[in-house]
């Protein structure tokens, strides 16, 4: 290729590349902008900006309506013990699947695989019938222990572990390591980045689910962050006694932003270790 | 994944007594039982459970008290024979049109473009492709429910400025699934790109250089060389996006509520709106005959792949 025809290429890469950024964002920062807008003007000029009106009013109304700091409280509880038990048992388990052979492997690997197509919701009635059972209704345990030990986080350990030869193992068993010395001191080491990538990909779903959780825990102090979301979202349709359009809208961006904010910094911090465990540990073309 | 190679250059060690050696092998054949153990104490307790729980529950018309009646294949045959449960697979089906072979296209040329490693503010537009994918769905749906609003939103707005009238997005049965659609590609196309960069990343740059000699235009490159080299990871990504368009369900649920007029009533609304009105039994039947769908299309995505090989 010619220089100014890769000159030409270059433009053109850019002025798409652009325009897919441009609305990747547009609705993240029309969001976090209008959130500190007076909501009147939010409704009458959703694409207007005047400097010299803007406040905290949506936020300090929306913190005071809905109980979204005890959401933050509790969807931290529940990502440290949820995440920790996942990155734990996740990679343990698919060691033993991808390289032990054990009776009832082929079974249980079957059924890891069946839960991955069984659309989640389908199971949501008789967890919650055995949530009821066990007493566990609005408890953490009740957040955390059902699906902890998620079947795609076994699937992808269990791909990226099989790439690990078995001379390493090996050798590390001629050196006296133990079996599970061999998956503290030599897999997990090894498997690293992928397990970046699991980690990342983890605290996302945990903090992003909400199905369960509404059904779970809907009571004010059990409630997660987007449980609070989700009730204040059931408020907008006209529900709420006393609440225009307006307030509920600008409400609503507040409570979305400060939401959407943590996640967005952890993963822009955290993005590199992200992309490279998913590059280190998908399927190869 | 870099490897450090095997140390293999010193010397056997002298073998072991074989007693030692006996209790080292048992602990081998042991371990791997051990290591499954909290995993299948969750599993079945978490999800098999639930599932043959579930799998029993479709052959009773049980609506969540009383006694429940066996059934047979009762719920399986009322529903093969009902308009709602037709309905949700079409609209399920309309939306993975809309959805899956444009974002496959997208998320190709995007990728396409970011695999130059000398382009530039590359970093930039990768991390900004994904903050969509990171952001809660909750709030983003929310987000799309004042964007495009009939009346305030400002999607209508920017419309109005260039003299288009007014579009219900929301209320409409022709704007609904579009919408939905939309809110879907914008929401996971930035994951789908990094899958198929991880595919591009094992290209051979000599294949394109030898294109290139040969005259080949860049079009014909992505077409020619690029897809079919990558069509395992073209495949993985579509198949999970199937799967995630045909079990869709928070997205109705927050954005539509499944209207207007059932319009984005998807396979997987429906089993809530089953749920919802306590018809546990053919809930629970509507779900096992989605994962039968969601099973035949993924085996379509792997003949397909198996015939190109």
């Amino acid at each position: 290729m010619n220089p100014s025809r890769r000159t030409v290429a270059s433009i053109g890469a850019h002025t798409f590349l652009g325009a897919v950024l441009v609305l990747s964002l547009a609705p993240v920062v029309w969001a976090v902008v209008s959130a500190f807008r007076p909501p009147t003007e939010i409704v009458s000029h959703p694409l207007g900006l005047n400097l010299s009106t803007l406040t905290l009013e949506n936020f300090r109304r929306v913190l005071d309506d809905v109980p979204l700091v005890q959401g933050f409280v509790n969807t931290a509880i529940v990502l440290v013990s949820k995440g920790t038990l996942t990155l734990l048992l996740a990679p343990l388990a698919a060691f033993a699947f991808a390289k032990y052979r054990f009776a009832g492997r082929g079974v249980l690997f079957g059924a890891v695989l069946v839960t991955l197509m069984l659309p989640t919701i389908v199971l949501i009635i008789p967890l919650l019938l055995q949530m009821k059972e066990l007493g566990w209704v609005n408890t953490y345990q009740a957040l955390i222990l059902p699906g902890a030990v998620d079947a795609f986080a076994i699937f992808w350990m269990r791909q990226v572990i099989a790439e690990i030869p078995d001379e390493l193992l090996d050798a590390a068993r001629i050196d006296g390591c133990g079996e599970f010395g061999i998956f503290a001191r030599v897999v997990m080491p090894l498997i690293r980045p992928a397990l970046a990538g699991l980690g990342v990909l983890t605290v996302m779903n945990i903090y992003n689910d909400f199905v369960w959780p509404v059904v779970v825990a809907n009571s004010e102090r059990m409630a997660t962050l987007q449980v609070v979301l989700s009730t204040l979202a059931q408020n907008i349709t006209g529900n709420r006694i006393g609440a225009d359009y307006a307030t509920v809208t600008g409400e609503l961006l507040a409570a979305a932003s400060l939401a959407m904010l943590p996640l967005v910094i952890i993963f822009i911090a955290l993005q590199r270790y992200f992309v490279n465990g998913i590059l280190a540990g998908s399927v190869k073309g | 994944m870099t490897l450090a190679p095997a140390t293999r250059a010193a010397p056997a060690p002298a073998p072991p007594p074989p007693k030692a050696r006996r209790a080292a092998h048992l602990r081998r054949r042991l371990a791997p039982y051990v290591f499954v153990a909290p995993f299948i104490a969750l599993f079945a307790a978490f999800s098999i459970y639930p599932m043959l729980f579930t799998l029993r529950l479709s052959f009773t018309d049980w609506r969540g008290s009383g006694t429940a009646q066996w059934v047979g294949w009762g719920n399986y045959t009322y529903l093969l024979g009902s308009e709602a449960f037709w309905s949700s697979l079409g609209n399920s089906a309309m939306l993975w049109l809309l959805v899956v072979p444009v974002q496959m296209v997208l998320a190709l040329l995007i990728a396409v473009c970011l695999n130059n490693a000398k382009l530039r503010l590359r970093g930039v537009y990768r991390v900004s492709y994904l903050v969509p994918f990171v952001t809660p769905l909750v709030a983003v749906a929310q987000i799309w429910v004042v964007l495009f609003d009939q009346d305030y939103g400002a999607v209508n707005q920017i419309l109005s400025v260039v003299g288009l009238p007014d579009v219900g997005w929301l209320t409409t049965t022709t704007w609904a699934k579009p919408t939905l659609a939309l809110l879907f590609i914008w929401k996971t196309t930035g994951f789908i790109v990094v899958i198929l960069l991880s595919g591009l990343q094992s290209l051979d740059e000599t294949l394109y250089e030898a294109a290139e000699i040969d005259g080949a235009g860049t079009l014909r490159k992505l077409w020619s060389l690029t897809v079919p080299l990558i069509r395992r990871t073209l495949a993985f990504a579509g198949v999970m996006q199937t799967l995630a368009v045909f079990q869709m369900f928070a997205e109705p649920f927050v954005v539509t509520q499944g209207g207007p007029y059932n319009s984005t009533t998807t396979a997987g609304f429906l089993l809530y709106k089953h749920i919802n009105q306590a018809d546990l039994g053919t809930g629970a039947a509507n779900s096992f005959l989605l994962v039968v769908v969601v099973m035949l299309l993924s085996l379509l995505f792997v003949r397909l792949l198996r015939s190109e090989d």
